[in-house]
């Protein structure tokens, strides 16, 4: 009940501050503010690498399907959603992975993208942050060519 | 003294043994404690067999003795670690998501060990694409994941040669933009481990490593094994 009341309360204020704020912040559709980002992080990598990958859970807490279409930072050329395969059984299986267009974030669900799973990779690097470090990074989701603004932290391990 | 006949001293007719004395009842119950017996026995080795986290492979076998470059161009062969356990897998270092993350991984596993037990363990990764992994870099990519790991690449028979030993496969990918150097490759990503006594013990998928509290027991039941 004190949760209810609390968060009733937090709804209460975040209205209020809505009504006192000008309209063209929340002129975005339900679905698109839907999203939220949990955990961000980018993984150090070694100077030699080019490349490296992003890891977050985005949650969708709205009524349509969203879509993680890419992204982009100011340390890399390019940002794509992948997806990691695998071929083959047993010894012989190879574990890789593909670009796609988009990975979905469902309606009321959660997209994961952790290590050895989806990612966004980070190719191209012009920089290398070392671990501690916060990154300025955009995620472009769909409908709606919609972006969010992220500050995320390097590390070598998933942000516990 | 006369010997006495044993059927002077015995009754006339004896009365009907009772049933825990019949041969057949002992025949039953020996069948049955050799049997129990045999399956304790069994399951015990099973269990040992068994008791370890990665995927045990039986009998063993003396491991591919691969011949590779290592940092400095200078060959470097499997044999060379004999009497250390060795980690090693297949990699790239243009492999964003789980080369470094199987190195991660086994970078934690290998902290976890003790110094000693350290000296006992090497952890080797071996690049299927010598084409962009020179020595040079693969130094620079392993060692920033932990000092003492060793990368090696080398020509691409002996690469070839050295995953299809271990069964074992790879391919390039192509990538979006279809330049010469845009390609990804697919690849085996188990970690094999070879005993200290040379023989290919344990596999573990990529996706195992993370446990690191069951790789370092794995690792301690093979440093403690007697030696062949």
């Amino acid at each position: 009940m004190v949760k209810f009341h609390r968060r009733l309360a937090i709804g209460y204020w975040l209205f209020t501050l809505a009504l006192l704020l000008p309209s063209a912040p929340f002129a975005l559709a339900d679905d698109q503010a839907a999203v939220t980002v949990q955990r961000p992080w980018m993984r150090a990598v070694p100077n030699v690498m080019d490349t490296t990958a992003v890891y977050m859970v985005l949650v969708n807490s709205g009524p349509a399907p969203a879509q993680l279409v890419g992204g982009s930072t100011a340390i890399a050329d390019s940002v794509a959603p992948m997806i990691t395969t695998k071929e083959g059984e047993g010894l012989k299986q190879v574990v890789g992975m593909k670009g796609v267009d988009a990975l979905e974030i469902p309606a009321h669900g959660t997209l994961v993208l952790e290590p050895n799973g989806n990612h966004l990779m980070v190719m191209g690097l012009k920089e290398h942050p070392k671990e501690g470090a916060q990154v300025d990074f955009t995620i472009k989701l769909e409908p709606g060519d919609h972006e969010i603004h992220l500050k995320i932290p390097v590390q070598k391990k998933p942000v516990q | 003294m006369s010997v006495v006949s044993p059927k002077t001293t015995s009754v006339p007719n004896p009365p009907a043994k009772p049933p825990f004395f019949d041969w057949r009842v002992w025949t039953v119950a020996i069948v049955l404690v050799v049997a129990v017996g045999l399956a304790v026995l069994f399951g015990v080795k099973q269990n040992a067999q068994q008791g370890f986290y990665g995927m045990r492979l039986f009998p063993l076998k003396t491991a591919y003795d691969f011949k590779l470059l290592g940092s400095n161009g200078a060959d470097v062969w499997l044999d060379q670690f004999q009497g250390k356990a060795v980690l090693f897998l297949f990699g790239f270092t243009h492999c964003a998501n789980i080369c470094p993350t199987s190195l991660t991984n086994l970078t934690a596993v290998y902290q976890a060990l003790t110094p000693e037990e350290r000296k006992q363990v090497q952890v080797v990764f071996i690049s299927v694409d010598p084409n962009r992994d020179t020595p040079q870099t693969l130094e620079q990519y392993v060692t920033s994941f932990d000092p003492s790991f060793v990368g090696l690449t080398g020509s691409k028979p002996a690469i070839d040669q050295t995953v299809l030993a271990y069964g074992g496969s790879y391919e390039m990918v192509a990538g979006p933009t279809n330049q010469p150097n845009d390609y990804s490759v697919n690849h085996s990503a188990y970690t094999y481990l070879v005993n200290p006594s040379g023989k290919l013990e344990l596999l573990y998928g990529n996706e195992k490593l993370a446990e690191v509290p069951k790789m370092v027991s794995d690792i301690r039941a093979v440093l403690h094994e007697p030696r062949s």
